[in-house]
């Protein structure tokens, strides 16, 4: 490696303003990605400690309000503050100006912006917390979140506010899409991740608003008394349920979309194989966007929603499932034939497939109305939607995170310390989570700080096998963090895996402070392993 | 590629702002007459038409690149999905029991407080409509 390549934008300008008032998309990516973290771990702990008080019945850990508090904490804190923010925001934005070529998203002070839009609302969430929590739930459902006397009004504000940041990085991201591809990268030939990101940004742009409004419809039931949900006022209850979920079943596919992006790159690198289908799974995305605004009623249909309505929904569900099971089959298609190495981000890549299609698979039983009548609001939905989410979105933040670490700081985890600890969080997982299936099944219901004793046998499983989770996804970011250290010397090289998207080819790792040190030229496809031969430069 | 910046004339200007004062004068007219489950159609139709005035003229989305107006239908688009599926619930409540049938008023809190008029705005002793499910309790 040359001397200039030693000029990065992590060392490129220093001291702590340049940080706090960098326009630099990496750097703000940066700043996204430890504060995401840092509240992924507190979300964490807070599971932990739920796993803690049900490993057997009774109160024996925590009160009954307190479990509340948690299980609301954890939730708004694991969805608004980590997943919907982690994977545009830092990966996202570290990655999408690099793999178009650009020199930096289409607006770069609107991105610092949204960054400190985040952490303000950020602020409320941890007054919040501060301030003995809030119970409700994190769907905030009426009637009740206009009568709890927790703090209902600043964690709801907190979201408002986060949402505006989610909007505002939705919108540069559409821009940096349309208008910033060197010359040369047409839509067909952009990265998948890119795609997933596009998505996204649409998803952001149009359904956030509505979060926003119900927001400020519930403060404002609150505190002026104008009927909205409240019958005594005039209002509609399931009005608000109507709501919520027009963004929030959105919001699930804001959460699910970049990680199939993730899983799109990842899978063909470290298969040596040109993905199989491209345009397939570019237009599943997109339709996956569009469907994922048609099937909110999926979530409502023991709250007294019309049948009629119920139909329609359980109906269009359905649907939801083509496209995701064309990405499905596609990445399996990808590896077949060829090279698949395991290294950290492909094992990961691999649990993201299993846990995925089980997480998928249960959400059709789900949208079945006769069935959901009876798993609604059991642990069968907790375990569904933490396959989905954990399973799948967790999963592959981990993957894509180990697989683009290397690019982002130019220094190499220990990587057999990484691949345990996958597969402790695999196995770690499917311990926790598959027996709540089992409970939900047999009618356990959820956010219940006890439970009886015919059910204990499979919490306490459950509960252990969340302990072996939460050390190996501890260990896992200590490894990462730990691989920081000034005496790391292994140096990764530019292009550790041997891929073809930009990000890897056209510059150094840790990249240039200004992307590339010259202007890119668009050479080959993303994927293009049939026609250009490229090594990995780590050494095994 | 059309980046001229179109130039209205003030005539233009003129006749759209007085259209804009002229139907804010109606929406206001037409809140003082009780047309029961009509009101509300009346007072967003008169809304959405000043609002596409202010939109295409005011805004220049009438000269504007037409994919600037596509983003804007497909918005409005996504607000007509909303709407008509919650209207697919709301609309249907009575499916199962009928006795439930009506959740929501009709009219808004609004119509409570005014003096009592019939639909062409004289005076009236009582209101002859009935709400359903409002007085059923009673019986």
């Amino acid at each position: 490696m040359s001397e200039n390549q030693n000029i990065n934008y992590l060392n490129h300008p220093k001291g702590i303003m340049s940080w706090l008032l960098t326009l630099d998309h990496k750097r703000i990516g940066l700043m996204y990605l430890f504060s995401g973290i840092i509240f992924f771990l507190i979300g964490g702990l807070l599971a932990l400690g739920m796993r803690l008080e049900l490993a057997a019945p009774g109160n024996d850990f925590v009160s009954n309000d307190t479990y509340n508090s948690m299980y609301t904490l954890h939730g708004a804190i694991m969805i608004f503050l980590f997943i919907i923010p982690a994977i545009p925001g830092a990966l996202g934005n570290i990655l999408l100006p690099l793999m178009v070529g650009a020199k930096d998203v289409a607006f770069p002070r609107l991105n610092l912006a949204s960054f400190y839009i985040y952490s303000f609302g950020a602020l409320f969430a941890i007054y919040t917390i501060v301030n003995g929590g809030v119970d409700t739930g994190w769907t905030f459902y009426t009637p009740y979140s206009t009568q709890s006397t927790s703090n209902v009004v600043p964690m709801t504000l907190g979201i408002f506010i986060i949402g505006f940041s989610s909007i505002l990085t939705g919108l540069n991201f559409i821009a940096t899409v349309h208008k910033m591809r060197v010359p040369g990268l047409t839509w067909y030939k952009l990265p998948l991740f890119v795609w997933a990101l596009y998505g996204t940004s649409l998803v952001q742009i149009t359904a956030t608003p509505v979060l926003a409004i119900t927001m400020v419809l519930l403060i404002l039931e609150r505190f002026l008394g104008i009927g909205i949900f409240d019958p005594a006022l005039g209002g509609d209850p399931v009005l608000y349920q109507h709501f919520f979920w027009f963004y929030s079943h959105p919001a699930v596919y804001i959460m699910i979309l970049p990680a199939f992006g993730i899983i799109s790159e990842i899978i063909p690198v470290h298969s040596r194989k040109k993905v199989w289908g491209y345009k397939f799974i570019a237009y599943s995305t997109l339709s996956i966007a569009f469907i994922g605004f048609l099937v909110w009623g999926h979530h409502m249909f023991t709250s007294g929603q019309s049948v009629f309505s119920q139909i329609v929904f359980s109906f269009i569900t359905y649907f939801v499932g083509i496209p995701t099971g064309v990405k499905i089959f596609s990445w399996i298609l990808t590896m077949y034939k060829g090279q698949v190495s395991f290294t950290t981000p492909m094992i990961y890549a691999l649990a993201f497939l299993f846990l995925f299609t089980i997480g998928g698979l249960t959400g059709i039983f789900l949208g079945a109305v006769a069935l959901d009548i009876h798993l609604h609001d059991t642990y069968f939905v907790v375990a569904h939607f933490h396959y989905v989410m954990q399973g799948g979105t967790i999963i592959a933040f981990l993957a894509g995170l180990h697989h683009w670490w290397p690019k982002s700081f130019g220094k190499m985890y220990n990587q057999k310390i990484a691949s345990l600890c996958a597969l402790g969080v695999f196995i770690g997982f499917n311990g926790t989570f598959f027996p709540q299936f089992l409970l939900g099944l047999r009618g356990m219901p959820r956010r219940y700080a006890t439970y009886s004793d015919q059910f204990s046998e499979l919490h306490t499983y459950s509960t252990f096998w969340s302990t072996i989770l939460g050390l190996s996804i501890f260990i896992a970011i200590l490894n990462l963090m730990w691989s920081l250290r000034k005496s790391n010397k292994l140096d990764p090289g530019s292009n550790p895996w041997g891929a073809l998207t930009m990000e890897w080819t056209h510059t150094s790792s840790p990249p240039h402070p200004h992307n590339f040190e010259s202007d890119p030229v668009f050479t080959n496809g993303p994927y293009d392993y049939d026609k250009v031969i490229v090594e990995p430069t780590l050494k095994k | 590629m059309s980046n001229e910046h179109h130039i209205t004339p003030l005539r233009t200007y003129l006749i759209i702002a007085g259209s804009l004062l002229f139907l804010t004068g109606v929406t206001v007219w037409v809140s003082y007459i009780d047309l029961g489950s009509f009101n509300i159609i009346l007072a967003m139709a008169v809304a959405t038409l000043k609002a596409t005035l202010v939109v295409l003229f005011f805004m220049h989305l009438l000269w504007d690149d037409k994919k600037n107006l596509v983003i804007f239908v497909m918005s409005l688009m996504f607000l007509g999905i909303f709407i008509t599926f919650t209207l697919l619930d709301t609309g249907f409540r009575g499916g199962i029991n009928p006795e439930v049938k009506t959740a929501i008023k009709s009219k808004a809190s609004f119509y409570d407080n005014l003096p009592l008029t019939d639909t062409h705005g004289n005076p009236v002793e009582s209101h002859e409509d009935h709400h359903e499910g409002e007085d059923d309790s009673h019986h």
